[in-house]
This record gives C-alpha cells, structure tokens and sequence, in this order.
C-alpha cells in the first residue's frame, strides 16, 4: 500500500507552504520517522519525517510554493 | 504491594506510564498525519503535558466528571474517550463520539464521564459546578474535574466559578494545567500574578502548587486533593506546572520559545523521564516498555485506519440534533401545526404574572425534587427582585432556591452544567440586559450542548429574565428587548408570554422541556396585569401561537406586552371601522407559522410589533416570510414596527416616543389598510 504525501495543513492560517528542499534523493528507500523534505512556511521552517517506510516517489519540485492539499510525493 | 524507594508504587507509576505511552502515540500520530498531508484538521498540542491526566486516570473513575478544552486531547485519552470514536470525531465522521458535529474540541462523551469540551477558555469552569451540584444534591460520590490551561485564569468565567464554588463548598476541581504560555504569550507578560493557586486562598478555598510533571509527587498531591474534594470539603484549586512543547496550534515546536529553554525544557519532559525511571527502578525491563508502547502505537494506529474508513457525516444532518424535536427547527417551507392546549383546569384563581410565576414554580419544585432556583437576590424574604419566588427558599430550603453572587456566568454555567447532568435548573438573572455578561454561556454552551454532541448531552435548563422598555426611567441598561439576540443563536427556545395564564402555563412547558428555554417576563405585566389563573397544574405548549381577538382587516402580530398594545390599538381602529385580528405568538422559538398565515391568509395585511428595535428585529424575519409565502394573497405588503433605532433613554419623552405604543400600531395600521 503506498502513502500519499501531500501539502500538510500545520497551522488554521495555513494555505500554502514551500517545498524548500527534498533531503531524500527521489527512488530512495526511507524509513518511517527519516526526514524527508523541509519544509517553510510564513512562520517556521520544519522538517517533515516519512509517515511511512518505503520508496520515496518524488512529484513536485524543490523551491516552489504549493497549495496545502497538493500531492507532492509519494512512498511506494 | 511491593515497597519500594519511589514513593509510589511501582504497578501504579507503570499505570501511569502506560496511559503516558497511548497519549504520546495519539499525539505522534496526529502530528505526523498532519505533516504527511494524510489528514487535516486543526490541531492543538499537549505535548509536554501528558503525565497530569495520565496521573489523575490512576485517581478517579469514568463515574467522575470531567470538563476539558480544546488543548485536552490528552485528558479525553486517559479517560476513557474510545479513541476510534475520538478520531472519528476529529475528522468528522457519523462514527465520532458525538456524530462528527462538534470535532475534537467539543468532545461530549457521558460514557467516560467526559462531560464538556470548550472551545472558549475559561468557560468551562462554570459548567463545572453545575455537575458538582448535580453530585452533591444526589448524594453521589463524584469529584468534577475541570482542566483549563494557565490562560484561562485571566478570564472572569474562572474567577466568578471559583467563588461560587467557594461559597457553596461544591465538589469540583479547578485543575489549572500551567504550560506556561496562554496562546502565543507567556506569563509574565499577561500577569504578574507569582502563581495561580494562591487565588483559592483569596476566595475562601484550598490551592495547591504541585509539579505536574513527577508521576510520584504530582500523584500523591492529587490523591490528597481528590480525597478532600471528595470527603465533601469543597472545592481545590490545583496548578500542575508543567510545559508546552508545541504552538498554540499546528504541530512541532513552540517557536515563540527561546531555543535553549526550549531545550532544557524538552530534557525534563515527563514521558521520558518516566520511562527512564521505570527502567532505573528495576520495574520494566526495556523489552516490556517496547511492547507496551507498540501496544499503544498499534491502538492508535488501527483506530485512525478505521476512523479513515469511515463516513464523513452529511449534509442530511444539518437540522438534526439543534432541538430534541427536528420539527421545531426553522426552515423556508415548514410551517407544522401543532395541536393548541386543550381546556385547562376549571378552578382558577386571581393572579398578577408574578404569582403566576411564582404558581408554576412552586408546582414544579413540589413535583420533582430536581427542579431548583439560583440567582440574584432569588431567597427570602424577597423571593427576587421581583419577588417572583417569594416564600420558596423558606418552604425548600437554601439548595433548592439558591440566592448567588452577583455573577451571571457563574448562574447560568451552573444551572447549564447541572442540566446536562439531567436536573431541572431555572436560573433567573433579573434584566434580559445582563445577557451581555453571560451571553458566551448561553448562545456558545446552553445553545450548542445537543448539536456540538450529537445528542449524547444536552441542556434541559430554564432561564427566566425580565423586560423593561417604554416604562420610563430605567434608562439604557435596564430597558432593552434583546430576544433577537437569542433567536439568531440556534439552540435556545423563548417564549415571551403577555398574560398571567400564559406565563403559568409557558413556564411549565419550559421547565419540562428537553431544550435549553428562555422566559422573557414582561416588567410592565408583573404586577399590573392580574388574570383568573388555574390552580393546578398545566401546560400552554410551546410553539402555539393564538388568536387572541379575531378580525378581517388587518392581522397584528405580537407577543409580552406589546401585544396589549395591539389589543388596545384594535379597540381603536374598530371605531374607525378597521377589523384587526390579533396574533398573540406566545412562543418565539419555535414560531408557529402555521396559524400567523392562517391568519394573513384571511385578512391580507400583517405587522408584527414588537418593543425591541426594529432594524435587524424579529418583525423583519415574520413579514419577509408572509411576504415570501403569501405574495399572491396580500393587499398590502407585511410590514413590521419596532423601537426606533437607538438605546433607550431615560427622558421620559423620548422613550414613550421611541418604543411602539398602541397609537403608533393604529397609525400604522391605518396606513396599511389604506394603502
């Protein structure tokens, strides 16, 4: 079963966040709790760990300002 | 039990641990379906706090009652709260523990003892009392436990609770979780308080500061606490200093925190230090902790999956669960007749509205020994300041008819928290003006209990309140008409009676009813009105309108004493030749539609009059209806008359003028018929 990463909604002001960098190369295995994007936002930067163990699947670039809600990885 | 140098023993710290590992899972899980994206709501961390209710579940039984706040996921957890049932709520499923209509931070779960869940800081503490006096009354054995965080002991909810609790020795706990931050400030910058629990002293009771983050300490402090409160010594304040790790809202880490403080802090955080301590003690081995926390972790985990799984409660279920009885919901098209009452009793006798008041509370209090009066100056000898429950206090006593502070939050979270635990409160707080300092306990708790709980609680309590306006001189705070105020607030049934004999039987109907009911009482009929009332007991029903003097012409539309004004503006147009039928609406929530329309139908030309300002006033919402349904039927369009748009003055000349009198309704009317 794969795991959907999306945009997450940390914060109720919270509409959108930058993807600021992938730190696990897409294709590579991660394990559940590995960081594995960072991720800003208008008020924190934070590191965002894999909800699952897996291949991770890269959809969305690196830098670029998303929609909470985007799907922008997947772990396979 | 095997002795140990912990100071507590070692089954009871693994207890407490194991409740810390299913807090800290829910919470892990939580934040990181947040960050992957794989669900979103609004979330606000306890981190940092979960050994207080992991501590106190090892105290108290889910016979105990519990109020908690939207930061309480981690109180609703060592409770008891299903944790399917909680995570379907959160995300906004049929399954949730109150039907997905209140979400995760108005949790209502009588099964746990999981009482109330706020989203308004502080406001939990009155409701809290109300509980306890249900506990005390009954006789039963129950402690109510209220959590609320630091920020809440800034607000006036918690500091009118705590000295009504003081005065009436009741069983509740006023558990004040200090995390150190209220949102997004710190104390020293919303206080200069030195501590919180030094507060009790001040009103009479018992504070006590303990570290709410040692399992040993911090359950040996609460065992005392509990054991007193229970022992029927009266209230305790307690400040668990703990910290929280997390923001306001969101996941991750309290960024308004300095780094290293942060830091220092995240090194005492009590769930490792336990764990850690269960190691060092030779109580667990790590193999064990392992199993219980992937035991944890496992329950956690199957619970979202299935909560997942579920239905997200629909659109369908919007009119349910607003009132015991869907049909008494409002709504474009629905317009039920319901049966008017039926003869009432035969022997009667001559009373003003007052003692008809009064006739109808003493009937009740006779009948069921749940039913009880708080408020306001309500003992004896004034029996209130309109002496509407005079000769009560001294024929039940001082817990039946309970004079209070001068605190209507403290009244009506009361009387609200004691009807949810299903006792028949009528609180009276004197001039429908003061709802403006309990209007959050009315409009956001009374009002919302039943539809934030999908019915698994609600709040079958009265509320009795007096009018003044177009009397003179009781000036701009004690004169005003506000039932619009309560009728844009789903939730709250209002009748507004204009005689004696209505007001006997309005008042029973509202002391019976499920829903939370307001009783505008009208201060120019008290004691100018009399009527032949009946002796015994009876019941006018709710949402049943009347004709109360029958015409051709026009339908004037009105309720209290306004509609003696109608009265005496037909008599008038009748010399003018003018038939006006007169609509006495008795009940504004539910409105009866149904014989309004009936009425217009007949005569093709309606006003509603009212004393309340006309702008944004109930008369607007009555005529657009008429005007919506019976557009083809109508020689003139419904119109409305209400006071003039300012506050009411004390000059006698403008306030005669600015209220609606019967010569203002004739005129109108006059213009009506013309037109």
């Amino acid at each position: 079963m794969s795991t959907m990463l999306t945009m997450p909604k940390l914060e109720m002001s919270m509409q959108e966040g930058t993807l600021a960098e992938w730190v696990v190369a897409d294709g590579a295995e991660v394990k559940e709790g590995d960081v594995i994007y960072l991720l800003e936002t208008d008020k924190t930067s934070r590191e965002i760990e894999a909800p699952a163990s897996g291949k991770l699947v890269q959809k969305a670039e690196a830098g670029e300002v998303y929609e909470c809600g985007t799907e922008i990885g997947e772990i396979v | 039990m095997e002795q140990s140098n912990l100071a507590i023993e070692p089954e009871v710290l693994k207890a407490i641990y194991g409740q810390m590992a299913r807090i800290r899972a829910v919470d892990k899980a939580i934040q990181a379906g947040l960050s992957a994206g794989k669900f979103m709501f609004t979330y606000w961390p306890m981190t940092g706090q979960e050994c207080i209710p992991a501590t106190i579940s090892q105290l108290i039984s889910k016979d105990d009652y519990m109020i908690t706040t939207y930061r309480g996921i981690h109180d609703q957890v060592a409770k008891g709260v299903d944790l399917y049932g909680m995570f379907a709520e959160a995300l906004g499923r049929e399954d949730g523990v109150n039907k997905g209509k209140g979400g995760s931070p108005h949790i209502s779960d009588p099964s746990s003892g999981s009482m109330v869940t706020t989203a308004i800081v502080g406001a939990g503490a009155p409701i809290a009392n109300g509980l306890a006096i249900s506990a005390k009354e009954r006789g039963e054995n129950r402690v109510t436990i209220v959590n609320f965080g630091d920020g809440a002991t800034s607000i006036g909810a918690v500091h009118e609770a705590m000295n009504l609790a003081g005065a009436w020795k009741l069983p509740v706990i006023f558990l004040c979780q200090n995390n150190e931050w209220g949102e997004y400030t710190p104390i020293p910058v919303y206080t200069s308080s030195p501590n919180f629990y030094g507060r009790a002293e001040a009103l009479g009771f018992k504070g006590v500061q303990l570290d709410g983050n040692d399992p040993a300490s911090f359950y040996k402090g609460m065992k005392e606490v509990i054991e007193h409160v229970r022992g029927g010594n009266g209230p305790v304040f307690v400040e668990a200093k703990t910290f929280r790790m997390g923001p306001h809202a969101g996941v991750g880490d309290n960024y308004n925190v300095d780094k290293d403080y942060l830091k220092t802090k995240k090194e005492q955080a009590p769930v490792a230090k336990t764990r850690q301590l269960l190691i060092d003690a030779g109580i667990c081995s790590e193999d064990e902790l392992a199993s219980l926390e992937a035991a944890a972790a496992k329950e956690v985990d199957d619970a979202i999956a299935k909560a997942l799984e579920s239905t997200v409660t629909p659109a369908t279920e919007t009119l349910t669960d607003v009132f015991a009885n869907v049909d008494d919901v409002p709504r474009r098209g629905h317009y039920p007749s319901r049966p008017a009452e039926g003869d009432l009793p035969s022997e009667t006798k001559t009373m003003s509205m007052a003692e008809a008041v009064l006739d109808a509370q003493h009937i009740a209090m006779k009948k069921n020994p749940e039913v009880f009066i708080l408020g306001e100056d309500v003992g004896d000898p004034h029996g209130g300041v309109f002496g509407t429950n005079k000769g009560l206090q001294t024929e039940f006593g001082n817990t039946r008819v309970r004079p209070t502070p001068i605190a209507e939050q403290a009244i009506i979270g009361a009387a609200l928290g004691s009807s949810i635990a299903g006792m028949s409160p009528i609180a009276e707080i004197m001039f429908t003006d003061f709802f403006g300092v309990c209007i959050d306990q009315v409009y956001n708790h009374a009002a919302k209990q039943r539809y934030m709980s999908g019915s698994a609680t609600h709040a079958p309590m009265t509320i009795r309140v007096q009018a003044g306006g177009g009397m003179g001189g009781f000036g701009a705070q004690h004169s005003q008409s506000m039932e619009a105020w309560l009728l844009h607030s789903p939730g709250l049934k209002v009748v507004y009676p204009s005689n004696p004999v209505d007001a006997k039987g309005l008042l029973t109907s509202c002391i019976n009813d499920p829903d939370p009911c307001i009783m505008i009482e009208s201060m120019m009929l008290l004691y100018t009105l009399k009527g032949e009332v009946p002796v015994d007991e009876y019941s006018i029903p709710l949402g049943v309108a009347k004709v109360v003097r029958e015409g051709t012409d026009v339908t004037l539309i009105s309720y209290g004493w306004m509609l003696n004004q109608a009265l005496a503006a037909a008599e008038e147009l009748a010399k003018e030749g003018i038939s006006a039928e007169v609509v006495d609406l008795r009940s504004l929530m539910p409105i009866d539609y149904h014989r309004v329309l009936e009425s217009v139908k007949k005569t093709g030309r309606a006003i509603v009059v009212h004393a309340a300002v006309e702008f944004c006033g109930y008369g607007a919402e009555i005529a657009s209806t008429i005007n919506e349904e019976l557009w083809d039927k109508l020689k003139a369009p419904a119109t409305r008359i209400g006071a003039a748009y300012a506050p009411i003055a004390y000059s006698n000349a403008i306030e005669f003028s600015q209220v609606p009198g019967s010569a203002h309704i004739v005129a109108r009317a006059k213009d009506v018929v013309k037109s």
